[in-house]
């Protein structure tokens, strides 16, 4: 097993009358248990040059992923504050990530297009995005593609 | 406007034979603006007590203002227990609604929802809110034993 950490800081000194101070630290476990998340697909980064929708972890035709649960990371590495990324799970949208923002969050897929993670960039300039996941999934990228 | 700045930091000595040393930051802005970010809902503590899925932060008017719809806003979502079995799942949707919820369906009305994952005991997560229609986030806890979720939405 891997021991990964992550932390949170969140903070604010004039949202309120009072400081915002938010702090935040947790293990990246297996699902149920205190073992240690021990697969990565590693931090990627791409350049991406179309507003086409895309996976970042596609799911394995076919496969199940039911009972896991991992870690997602996204960011937007872009500079121009009116670019963003409009990042989705199956037929919902979470939100957008513009330029400079992350999100971190668990991530259960389960089958093939119920609830990938998808991306859609707002241009076709040119951004440079991060992802990874840690992970104890058997049925993700770089196994297959999706659609 | 306002400062709000949100730093992460994923570090690991053994997941891989490298270490992995990640940290990111950033400031909370208004979409396509270099303005930050200016309301909050307030950091909400909810007492969970039975395993049927809920509208923990809905879309729309709420007593703390109205999040702008498909903008830059972000949610911070903590289970503050130290289970290791027990979790949450979060989940995009709408659990209200007769029949009970279509879970991995996105209905464009009523009682439906897309799970995103899970958190156990002292995970948290921080993600973009896009709070339009039907985009509500759901929980569902997995035990009717008292379970405690924090949240604070950052909005424009």
């Amino acid at each position: 097993m891997a021991t990964t950490t992550n932390s949170l800081t969140l903070t604010s000194t004039d949202l309120f009358d009072d400081s915002l101070s938010i702090s935040n630290t947790s293990t990246c476990y297996k699902a149920g248990t205190t073992i240690g998340l021990d697969q990565t697909t590693g931090l990627t980064r791409t350049y991406v040059t179309a507003t086409t929708q895309f996976d970042p972890f596609p799911v394995v035709k076919g496969a199940t992923n039911a009972a896991e649960n991992g870690k997602v990371y996204i960011a937007n590495l872009s500079e121009e504050i009116t670019e963003f990324i409009t990042v989705g799970i199956g037929d919902a949208v979470i939100g957008k990530l513009y330029a400079g923002d992350f999100l971190w969050m668990p991530w259960s897929p389960k089958l093939q297009h119920v609830n990938d993670i998808e991306i859609t960039p707002s241009v076709a300039t040119g951004m440079h995005i991060e992802f990874m996941a840690i992970h104890n999934y058997a049925n993700i990228y770089p196994d297959s593609a999706d659609s | 406007m306002a400062t709000i700045t949100a730093t992460l930091n994923v570090s690991s000595s053994d997941l891989s034979s490298s270490s992995l040393s990640l940290s990111k930051t950033m400031t909370m802005t208004k979409a396509g603006t270099a303005t930050g970010l200016e309301f909050s809902s307030g950091l909400v503590r909810r007492k969970l007590t039975s395993t049927t899925a809920i509208d923990l932060v809905t879309v729309g008017e709420q007593m703390y203002g109205t999040p702008t719809a498909s903008g830059a806003n972000k949610l911070y979502i903590k289970n503050t227990g130290s289970s290791s079995t027990d979790y949450v799942d979060v989940a995009i949707g709408d659990s209200s609604g007769d029949p009970a919820p279509a879970e991995e369906l996105l209905a464009t009305g009523g009682a439906s929802f897309i799970t995103i994952g899970s958190l156990y005991g002292g995970d948290w997560m921080i993600i973009p809110f896009e709070g339009t229609a039907n985009n509500d986030i759901v929980v569902t806890p997995s035990t009717a034993e008292t379970t405690t979720v924090e949240w604070m939405l950052f909005f424009e």
